[in-house]
């Protein structure tokens, strides 16, 4: 079967072969990864056919290029000689115009130096001409460098040559997808707020969902749509929904004016693939049964720049009203315009938990739950994501992660491997992360707002500062250094 | 936006409301139609998640009578069609659902429904 070099981002590494795997996933084709160390700027990938790399290049935001292998070594010996027995793979290309070019990764090799290195493939005899500008073939060397830092001049001709391998092949094309995020850039969009998600993130997650047209994909914790743009560029149907509907609108007011999430999909677009943005509390929410999304996909709120909340009263409040309330003049509060119900504080724990219980009931079979966990670094491990029957994680290696020091966000995949829909979750507060109960263990993202609030200090140390159950009033987060006066 | 086909997945949920709380009727409403893509294998595929009745009687109440009473056995093009428009193309932009049970009454503004329910609603 054939082999392809992809010259592909340094970015996201983690995310890297999740985002190979969803492709082939969404299209349906075997992909087998050959190069040892997955993580380098060049990965060889073996594909039944030319086909599946342009579903590669078409979809994958992380892939640069990709060209079919025909030799590779350690050395340029190492490589000559293979090729010198492989020589038949250039059969049909031997009239055709053509250019050779040299390319290094995490290095960029010395010009004097490039035209040597083309003739030395001069045994390859190939008959068509030579043209630099719109070749029909295009012949790529590629030199595969550690990573290290070069600031100088002298230190990048004294690092010339010493790569750790080279390889040759065909270019078969370049990534079409490495523009997206730049066309979905946050700061050009028609709409966005302060929790907006990376564009580039939001394709990297979008693919973990499998989008392709036909499909429905749902945010429960939609805010301005971040997640959405991406999902609907590959032509599923999405819908959103968010206790704060001010999220979903913007602040322009008035009959005619569209809610702020259609016109940034107006500007990509894909205005008419999403469903509808509906206004409710996802633990109150009023679908009336499961099975029938094919994937949720969301940026859960982490309760720091959107505080995470859901209907209901603080504890050890006032209890929630049985009756509506009355004002003197006899009209009832709820229906007065712009009535707000009071809301209390969705624990990060509590709602992850619960996000896993509503995939489980709301996905098709085989349908995907993908969401962001943020978690303290210290204080994580595998254990923390929710367990649910009919829930399974999906993970390469460690996971992805996007590693900010002493926190980072896990970017979770689970499928639904049920094939019923199973009751609707209950949505009750979850016992074992209720510090009265003195768990044993308690996931790293459990009361991420307060840790974040602290500067992310020990636990321990924090749970002698502050009782359990009663967790201190916050303040706005000015300053994330430990102990640090403002 | 509110289109049929999230309609038709919407129930009241204030609590102890479990009668007559599907499908929200609609009122006082602003319908727009805008013409979407076709994809009769999306809605082919959907049609065992919908609830039939309740979208007939829906559609009707919109002043839409394209779909037959029974849900057909076999689909034409033309039936397909029909459900596309009625499912995708239908958007109540401003107007309210109400509970034929409770009466709780569910306003849309710009084509959001807000949902949230009110402090007595809610349940524990």
């Amino acid at each position: 079967m054939p082999q392809y070099i992809l010259r592909i981002s340094l970015d996201h590494t983690s995310f890297r072969i999740p985002s190979l795997l969803s492709v082939s996933q969404v299209f349906n084709f075997a992909i087998r990864f050959i190069s040892k160390d997955k993580y380098r700027g060049l990965l060889v990938i073996e594909l039944e056919k030319e086909e599946d790399v342009h579903h590669i290049l078409a979809r994958d935001t992380l892939v640069l290029s990709a060209c079919e292998l025909y030799a590779s070594g350690d050395t340029y010996e190492e490589l000559h000689e293979q090729m010198k027995g492989n020589l038949k793979v250039l059969e049909p290309y031997l009239h055709s115009s053509f250019k050779f070019t040299l390319e290094g990764a995490n290095h960029r090799v010395l010009d004097k130096r490039v035209t040597e290195t083309v003739e030395s493939f001069a045994y390859t005899e190939l008959k068509g001409k030579i043209q630099m500008k719109d070749p029909e073939e295009e012949f790529v060397i590629f030199e595969d460098y550690d990573w290290e830092v070069a600031h100088t001049v002298e230190a990048r001709i004294k690092r010339d040559g010493k790569f750790r391998h080279v390889y040759f092949g065909r270019r078969v094309g370049f990534g079409k997808a490495r523009l997206l995020p730049t066309v979905h850039d946050v700061k050009a969009r028609a709409y966005y707020g302060n929790t907006s998600m990376d564009s580039h993130m939001g394709f990297l997650m979008a693919g973990q969902a499998l989008p392709a047209p036909g499909k429905i994909i749902y945010d429960p914790f939609v805010g301005t749509g971040s997640m959405l743009y991406a999902s609907a560029h590959w032509g599923a149907y999405v819908m959103g929904s968010d206790i704060d509907g001010r999220q979903i609108r913007g602040k322009a007011k008035g009959k005619e004016v569209k809610p702020g999430i259609l016109r940034a999909a107006a500007q990509y677009g894909t205005e008419d693939l999403f469903l509808d943005c509906l206004t409710y509390d996802v633990t109150k929410s009023p679908i009336r049964r499961g099975g029938w999304v094919d994937a949720i996909i969301t940026d859960p709120p982490y309760g720091v720049r959107a505080g995470a909340k859901r209907l209901g009263r603080k504890e050890g409040g006032r209890p929630l009203r049985d009756e509506p309330y009355m004002f003197p003049d006899g009209t009832y509060s709820h229906l007065m315009p712009g009535y707000l119900p009071p809301s209390r504080p969705y624990e990060l724990a509590n709602l992850t938990k619960d996000l896993v219980q509503l995939a489980r009931w709301l996905l098709v079979p085989g349908g995907r739950l993908v969401f962001f966990l943020p978690t303290v670094t210290e204080d994580y491990q595998e254990v923390d994501v929710p367990v649910v029957e009919g829930m399974r994680e999906l993970k390469v290696g460690e996971g992805s992660v996007q590693d900010f020091g002493k926190w980072g966000r896990r970017l979770i995949t689970m499928e639904k491997t049920a094939q019923d829909d199973g009751p609707p979750p209950t949505f009750e507060d979850h016992e074992e992360f209720d510090i009265r109960n003195q768990p044993d263990h308690l996931p790293g993202h459990h009361g991420f707002r307060d840790r974040y609030a602290t500067g992310f200090s020990s636990r321990k140390k924090s749970e002698n500062a502050s009782p359990a159950g009663t967790p201190p009033v916050l303040e706005p987060v000015v300053s994330l250094g430990s102990g640090d006066k403002v | 936006m509110v289109r049929l086909i999230t309609h038709n997945m919407l129930a009241c949920h204030v609590k102890n409301c479990t009668k007559d709380n599907f499908p929200l009727s609609f009122s006082d409403v602003e319908l727009v139609v805008r013409p979407a893509p076709e994809n009769l294998e999306f809605i082919q595929r959907f049609l065992p998640k919908l609830d039939w009745s309740a979208l007939v009687d829906t559609a009707r109440s919109l002043g839409d009578e394209s779909l037959p009473e029974q849900m057909p056995d076999q689909w034409t093009e033309e039936q397909l069609k029909a459900l596309h428009h009625v499912l995708m193309e239908l958007h109540v932009e401003e107007g309210n659902m109400t509970c034929r049970g409770c009466g709780h009454v569910y306003p849309i503004s710009n084509g959001i429904p807000n949902m949230l329910l009110a402090e007595h609603e809610v349940g524990r």
